[in-house]
């Protein structure tokens, strides 16, 4: 299979991270919204922390154990340019959070977020980059720039 | 698909070396297979350092393998 194990890495990490995320974020923000179960929050990230853990874990055991699993220049190439698109599109996201902050301390504007929701908007950014991430590292393999 | 302007003849060098295979050529230059394929397809213009690895194991000077061809504009 012409697939190098870093590009592997990439779609294990990809396919899991969304999974969690998808299953994640939903719930967090509804335990941030109620906001009076704080305690819930930090449980949800402790078991979808571990759990991507595992799953990583697993997944990187079993992809070393078929082959060669040693990355190049060209895995760090891809893998840097990668991270500067990501980092794009997570100063978009913490820019949008904060100016939402700003936004809504004009009275009548848009409404307020609690300290919970900012808590969980901000992991959801850092989330969606390194969704980002992955899914430019596989472009670029794919395409193979 | 996107081909860089860095021209090569590895395949026709491993060829002419025994059939080198495109694993051994990259277990001596210290890169994946896929890299070297990918290198001979022109869709990655590899490191001067790989460059050079890669002209030493067939033995040939770096302009021997390697050339430049600007696309035209």
């Amino acid at each position: 299979m012409n697939v190098t194990f870093s590009e592997k890495s990439a779609w294990g990490s990809l396919l899991a991270l969304a999974l969690v995320a998808y299953w994640y974020f939903p719930r967090a923000f509804a335990v941030a919204s109620s906001g009076d179960e704080p305690v819930k929050l930090v449980v949800l990230s402790i078991i979808c922390t571990v759990v991507l853990i595992l799953v990583e874990v697993v997944y990187h055991v079993i992809i070393a154990s078929n082959g060669r699993s040693s990355s190049d220049e060209r895995d760090a190439l891809f893998d840097l340019k990668a991270s500067r698109n990501a980092g794009f599109v997570l100063g978009f996201g913490l820019f949008s959070l904060v100016g939402h902050i700003i936004l809504s301390s004009i009275p009548e504007s848009v409404p307020r977020l609690g300290t919970l929701s900012i808590a969980v908007w901000i992991l959801l950014a850092v989330t969606v980059s390194e969704i980002a991430k992955l899914g430019f590292q596989i472009y670029y393999y794919r395409a193979g720039c | 698909m996107v081909r860089t302007s860095v021209r090569n003849n590895i395949r026709a060098l491993r060829f002419n070396h025994d059939e080198m295979t495109q694993q051994e050529l990259a277990d001596k230059v210290g890169v994946t297979r896929q890299t070297i394929a990918a290198i001979e397809k022109q869709k990655y213009s590899p490191s001067l350092e790989a460059a050079f690895k890669i002209a030493a194991v067939f033995g040939e000077p770096l302009d021997a393998v390697f050339s430049y061809e600007p696309a035209s504009r």
